[in-house]
């Protein structure tokens, strides 16, 4: 469904990223980690169409991402920016409603299932009950499910998010994490999310992709993501490793030494 | 009260306003013969004049403030009104006399001048991965300067008679009698409204920056080069007949956002409505307070402007904090 071939990025005579590949099928996560300065950001920034490509192919469903309209390619991928949205002079209804534009023309008319699309991304992200406030009143959380919704309402097989939970407490985050895992299970979108987390990453079921100075250390699914090696070689960081006493899961934890 | 309502509510105070000045002062002529004349020849034609050209520079504001997210970013903090003003000094220093589509010399170099300002300031503003509002408004501030000592050059080099005139017009002003300036104005700013009707969604979009935008589907780099075009147009039209009018483009479409809210659809026949009622209610102004002699209308609408410029700046610096 996605397949990025040797992508190269490159953005004021600086290297940002060089020689991506991936595939990735319909209803898979994709995980993105990698230290600060990486190129994950970019790498999302790339396949919404936001930074032109310098060399390589990027290609959706068999075509190339340049082949779409930017319409046409808004029906078929969203994209949630990183901590945004508290700017923003409108309504969180208003907003959502917004983000309905890749399908309409310019003199079409409100339909029906706008409003279902604009109803069922706020029920999906339980923004409903606050749909008439104002973007600017919002909390981190409640901004982050609302920039998911709008997200959501595009109706898009495909769903980029850059640092969802970066800046939210941890209830917070497991909140937002819960969600993307629903939109990736039940409604089957296929995700690509970056994330600092690397336990989130690490989980099974979940792709996981290393970027480390815009090159893909290592790509490999979320069970065989955390190995000493490989996170010491990705932040230059010791991590040590633990049992989570409830669930099991095995987890790294940064080792201060 | 709902949107259409407040729409409704301002266009009528518009309409009123409208309806109203072009009898203020007409007093004291005792005349009746003359005093008609004066009525349809000069001051109807002006009061006309004045709405469109004030709704064309409050919509050129509001799409300026739209593309670059910042209620200070116009026409005239950005220096492309001071491109524009250029580029018509210089067509008549050069006495340059050609047409165009039905567009005389000076408007096309107005044309000119504002479209190359506005491409040079973009460029400066891209150069820099983000800008903040300091550096697009420093950016502004530098190409309004370089224009006006452009200007002040073209002025030097013109002689004495063409210089005057340069000098006047510089100041703005809305001397205009007959229909001739009215006709060729209204094309333009009809233009350009329909095509940011045209756009008022993508301008809701572009609100909420661009990655957003993009990534709704806006195909951004070229409505935003279409909305360079159609506001140099305008722009270029205003200023080649009546000078550079400051501030208009930065109060109504701010004022009008805190009425109507953002939503384009609204806000841009509230703008049109407000932008050409404002701009009479200030050449009426003009026209009274120092009568029978009168006063350039880019005095009165500068003395109201650097006020409401200055506190938004407070404002939106406590809003950073």
């Amino acid at each position: 469904m996605i397949e990025v071939r040797q992508l190269y990025i490159q953005l004021h005579d600086k290297t940002l990223l060089s020689g991506i590949n991936a595939t990735l099928q319909q209803g898979e996560h994709l995980v993105v980690v990698g230290p600060n300065g990486a190129g994950k950001s970019t790498l999302l920034k790339a396949l919404i169409g936001i930074i032109d490509s310098s060399g390589g192919d990027i290609e959706y469903r068999g075509k190339a991402l340049n082949s779409y309209s930017q319409r046409a390619l808004a029906r078929l991928v969203s994209y949630v920016p990183q901590s945004s949205g508290h700017a923003l002079p409108f309504d969180v209804e208003e907003f959502v409603k917004m983000s309905r534009y890749a399908h309409h023309t310019a003199l079409s008319e409100w339909q029906p299932e706008d409003q279902a699309a604009v109803d069922d991304a706020l029920r999906i992200t339980n923004t409903e009950h606050f749909r008439k406030r104002q973007m600017s009143t919002l909390s981190g959380g409640e901004c982050q499910r609302v920039m998911i919704a709008a997200a959501l309402s595009q109706q898009t097989p495909i769903m980029l998010l850059d640092e969802p939970t970066s800046y939210l407490d941890p209830h917070h985050q497991v909140e937002v994490h819960q969600l993307i895992a629903r939109l990736n299970q039940q409604l089957g979108i296929t995700i690509i999310e970056v994330s600092h987390d690397i336990n989130h990453a690490g989980q099974q079921g979940h792709k996981v992709m290393a970027l480390a100075d815009g090159e893909c250390l290592w790509l490999g699914d979320g069970d065989a993501f955390l190995d000493a090696q490989r996170l010491r070689e990705l932040y230059r960081q010791d991590f040590v490793f633990v049992t989570h006493p409830t669930s099991g899961r095995r987890m790294a934890l940064p080792d201060p030494q | 009260m709902t949107s259409a309502n407040k729409l409704l509510l301002l266009s009528l105070s518009s309409l009123i306003i409208l309806a109203l000045a072009p009898f203020a002062g007409l007093g004291d002529i005792a005349n009746p013969a003359l005093q008609s004349q004066i009525l349809f020849d000069i001051r109807l034609p002006r009061t006309l004049f004045a709405f469109v050209a004030g709704s064309g520079l409050a919509l050129c504001g509001m799409v300026f403030q739209a593309m670059f997210h910042n209620p200070l970013a116009t026409p005239f903090t950005l220096g492309v009104a001071s491109g524009a003003s250029f580029g018509a000094a210089l067509t008549v220093m050069l006495g340059i006399n050609l047409s165009l589509l039905g567009l005389d010399a000076i408007t096309l170099g107005a044309f000119i001048g504002a479209l190359t300002a506005i491409s040079f300031v973009y460029s400066i503003s891209r150069l820099r991965y983000s800008f903040s509002t300091e550096t697009l408004l420093l950016t502004g501030v530098a190409t309004s300067f370089f224009f006006s000592s452009l200007i002040l050059f073209t002025q030097y080099l013109s002689d004495v008679h063409d210089s005057f005139r340069i000098m006047r017009w510089l100041m703005g002003g809305l001397t205009i009698s007959g229909y001739q300036q009215l006709l060729q104005l209204l094309p333009l700013v009809a233009l350009s409204t329909g095509i940011m009707l045209w756009l008022s969604r993508e301008l809701n979009l572009l609100m909420a920056g661009d990655d957003i935008a993009i990534s709704r589907g806006v195909a951004v780099k070229r409505v935003r080069y279409l909305l360079f075009f159609t506001t140099s147009l305008c722009v270029g039209g205003i200023v080649a007949l009546c000078g550079p009018i400051g501030f208009v483009g930065m109060m109504v479409p701010h004022i009008c956002r805190l009425i109507i809210g953002t939503d384009h659809r609204w806000l841009i026949p509230a703008t049109l409505m407000f932008g050409g009622g404002f701009l009479i209610l200030c050449d009426t102004l003009a026209r009274l307070v120092i009568a029978p002699a009168e006063l350039p209308v880019g005095v009165i609408t500068t003395l109201l402007g650097g006020p409401f410029f200055l506190w938004l700046l407070i404002r939106s610096r406590r809003q950073l904090a």
